[in-house]
């Protein structure tokens, strides 16, 4: 493995992170708030790392997959790291652990927090934050794509790593076209959301770090009690529009209002994503509509944002859902392990995932009554291999097995059992908030030291699609000698 | 970019690194050491003029109750001495206003005393002998007992300041060693990460030319050394390569 070619392209993707650490530090300054120089001395020191392997690399115009991969992974996991530079330079809650936890939180779009008193960050720091929601995600590594034009097949492989693989079953493109339609929704999402809420009557700074926590599905918010603080209906209607969008395949947004295909919504993935979403709103309305809530409207209200919320990987809140009766408390779970659509910036196992599954158990049921047909399974026209179907149901196999590990750890650590299976839930499904102790009015600050790291690993577990996690760490991925693509 | 360029840039970027970092720290210790004068200057400054006061206060007490018990001209001597030393407290509070809430209490201190004074000095003209504490206890005690409050609620502010400033030294104290801390772990792996380039661009290459050259002159082999890097290491290999093909022809 050519592991100089390696730190060149992370070198870019540092510069990028200082780039954006500058412009919070421009924010700092603007505001004549105390987070300017933890700032300017992050984004230097990530600047300084950054170039200098520029300096002495000479660009490598081929690489292979493994080294695509390792790219990858390790912008990820440094990119994390100087993530939490602002963090330990600033102080106050933040220890080491909690700087690696709020930052990891941030880039794989998960919005966890460790912060008891969000407020009392001063503005830079709180820009920060949501831009490592919005960084990540974009997906550092499309960025790299932007300033890698000369890669050729090698940026192949880093958006094959990056998105899912059956977001590329649902949506086949080029490199360069997929990177124009994922900067051109994620922008213009994130511009017309900026508006739309300052329509709404929130100041430019809430409107800018919401946006960027809606559109990447991160769920970061710069007040205490997250949406509830706004208590206003507008604000919260057009949160909910946005990520009902941003937990749809770009592609498809892209489709529908640019090139102006009306059937791009008609398939059955975003078919099924909307359909659980109504229907799961209409049961948490009808469970909360007496037992919390007296009015209807009001059940709607809450339950409508809650579940999206949830069901979209963004972990806003406008209520406290942790209070609220069992049946809610299982439809939060659900969605929480299932999440949006593939190709979107949403966590979780995804819709797609979900939809084959429940096709491939039908074919099985089938089977059972005609044993010896043959039965194929479709994806809207698209027919779906046994391969694909296997690979989904592995997937879900080692999500959950993962899951219950983490859990097992975390009831170990003294954690109660809701807390700690909802927490892992929301970190490896990159949601947010969980239930119990970690609720969605409520924070990780409580949270043993290792258990917080537990939680980071899911996280990242969770972003990399697991598979690419695991891969990084086995040996022979450094040892192989691939020819480059 | 050129060989030397490139070694400099290194020590550039850990000279960087490391001497901002200082530089930080240096500001940062600095700041703690002016928050710890403030600190020493105002709060102390107030505590200390406010325990004057209740001290001062305390001592009027008594020299009413001497007053009234019909020892005059001692109460009256205490009473001016202690006067003298409430006003020099109060100037000091007085000119210490540093923190929010501060002047509401000090000017609510002044228009008590000064009811207060008031009080006794009208009992100092009286020259009746009255020898019961009833008086007291109708005139005296109630309007001693509020201004004693308002005094400790000055002095509770300032500890609770104290207690604030104290806590954000601790962030100070963060703020300064951190950057040090980072600098230290980023200049180690820093230098790992230069010893590593230096290794692979400058060190392998030499060794690897060194090993061919030698393999030309002793065997007339070709030159098999191929340098990516544009700097004088990629031009010396080339021109090692035009050599040896002389040499072989």
């Amino acid at each position: 493995m050519n592991i100089n070619a390696v730190f060149r392209y992370v070198g870019i993707v540092l510069l990028i992170n200082a780039l954006f650490l500058l412009l919070s530090a421009l924010i700092s300054a603007i505001y004549l708030d105390l987070a300017l120089r933890p700032l300017l001395y992050s984004a230097l020191v990530t600047a300084l790392f950054g170039v200098f392997p520029l300096i002495y690399v000479p660009p490598s115009k081929r690489i292979t997959a493994n080294e695509a991969l390792v790219t990858i992974i390790l912008s990820w996991l440094l990119s994390c790291l100087v993530g939490t530079l602002p963090y330990i330079l600033w102080g106050g809650e933040f220890s080491f652990t909690n700087a690696w936890f709020e930052s990891v939180s941030g880039y794989t779009t998960t919005g966890s927090s460790i912060l008891q008193d969000i407020e009392a960050l001063p503005f830079g720091l709180l820009f920060w934050r949501s831009v490592t929601n919005w960084l990540g995600g974009m997906g550092i590594m499309l960025f790299v794509l932007a300033v890698l034009p000369s890669m050729g097949m090698a940026g192949v492989l880093l958006a094959r790593a990056e998105m899912s693989l059956i977001a590329q079953e649902n949506f086949r493109s080029t490199v360069k076209s997929t990177l124009k339609i994922i900067l051109t929704v994620y922008i213009g999402l994130t511009a017309l959301e900026t508006v739309s809420l300052m329509f709404c009557g929130m100041n430019l700074f809430d409107s800018i770090t919401h946006s960027f926590a809606t559109i990447a599905t991160g769920g970061f918010s710069c007040k205490n009690a997250s949406i509830a603080h706004y208590n206003s209906l507008a604000v919260e209607l057009v949160i909910i529009l946005f990520m009902v969008f941003s937990g749809i395949h770009f592609g498809l947004i892209y489709s529908f209002f640019f090139q102006k295909n009306k059937k791009a919504f008609k398939g059955p993935v975003v078919k099924y994503y909307l359909g659980a979403l109504i229907i799961g709103v209409i049961l948490m309305c009808l469970n909360i509509y007496h037992t919390v809530f007296p009015e209807l409207f009001q059940s709607l209200r809450y339950s409508a944002f809650q579940l999206i919320s949830i069901g979209t990987s963004t972990g806003f809140a406008n209520a406290d859902s942790s209070v609220w009766p069992p049946l809610s408390q299982l439809l939060l779970l659900f969605f929480a392990l299932q999440c949006a659509c593939a190709g979107s910036t949403s966590g979780g196992i995804k819709t797609d995932r979900i939809v084959m599954v429940y096709k491939a158990m039908g074919k099985q049921i089938k089977l059972l009554q005609h044993p010896r047909a043959i039965f194929t399974v479709r994806l809207g026209d698209k027919i779906i291999t046994d391969e694909v179907l296997m690979a989904a149901v592995v997937f879900i196999c080692i999500y959950l097995g993962i899951t219950f590990l983490a859990t097992a750890l975390l009831a170990l650590l003294g954690m109660d059992l809701l807390s700690a299976f909802s927490g892992v839930v929301a970190a490896i499904g990159n949601v947010g908030p969980g239930l119990g102790s970690v609720g969605s009015t409520s924070n990780f600050s409580q949270v043993p030291a290792v258990g917080k790291w537990i939680l980071t690993a899911a996280m990242l577990l969770g972003r990399l699609e697991i598979y690419g996690l695991i891969i990084f760490f086995q040996p022979t991925i450094w040892a192989a000698k691939q020819k480059p693509m | 970019m050129k060989l030397r360029a490139k070694i400099i840039s290194g020590f550039i970027i850990l000279a960087l690194m490391l001497s901002i970092a200082g530089v930080w720290s240096i500001f940062e210790l600095k700041s703690m050491g002016k928050t710890v004068l403030g600190f020493l200057d105002e709060n102390y400054k107030s505590i200390d003029a406010t325990k004057t006061m209740i001290e001062a206060l305390e001592r009027e007490d008594s020299a009413i109750l001497l007053l009234l018990l019909g020892d005059r001209q001692e109460g009256i001597n205490i009473l001016a001495s202690a006067d003298s030393l409430f006003k020099s407290g109060f100037e000091t509070a007085r000119n210490n206003v540093t923190i929010a809430g501060e002047q509401t209490l000090i000017d609510s201190i002044k228009i008590q005393y000064q009811a207060y004074t008031h009080l006794w000095e009208k009992h100092m003209r009286d020259n009746r002998r009255e020898e019961n504490l009833n008086r007291y206890f109708q005139n005296f005690h109630t309007p001693f007992l509020d201004l004693k409050t308002t005094l400790r609620a000055l002095m509770t502010l300032n500890h609770q300041f104290m207690f604030r400033t104290a806590s954000d030294l601790n962030d100070k104290a963060n703020r300064a060693i951190m950057p040090g801390v980072v600098a230290v772990l980023a200049a180690l792996i820093f230098t790992a990460l230069f010893s590593h380039f230096v290794h692979v661009y400058f060190v392998n290459p030499i060794i690897k030319m060194n090993k061919s050259i030698k393999n030309v002159l002793d065997h007339k082999a070709a030159f098999t050394v191929e340098i990516e890097t544009n700097d004088e290491i990629g031009e010396l290999a080339s021109s090692l390569k035009k050599l040896s093909d002389l040499f072989k022809n």
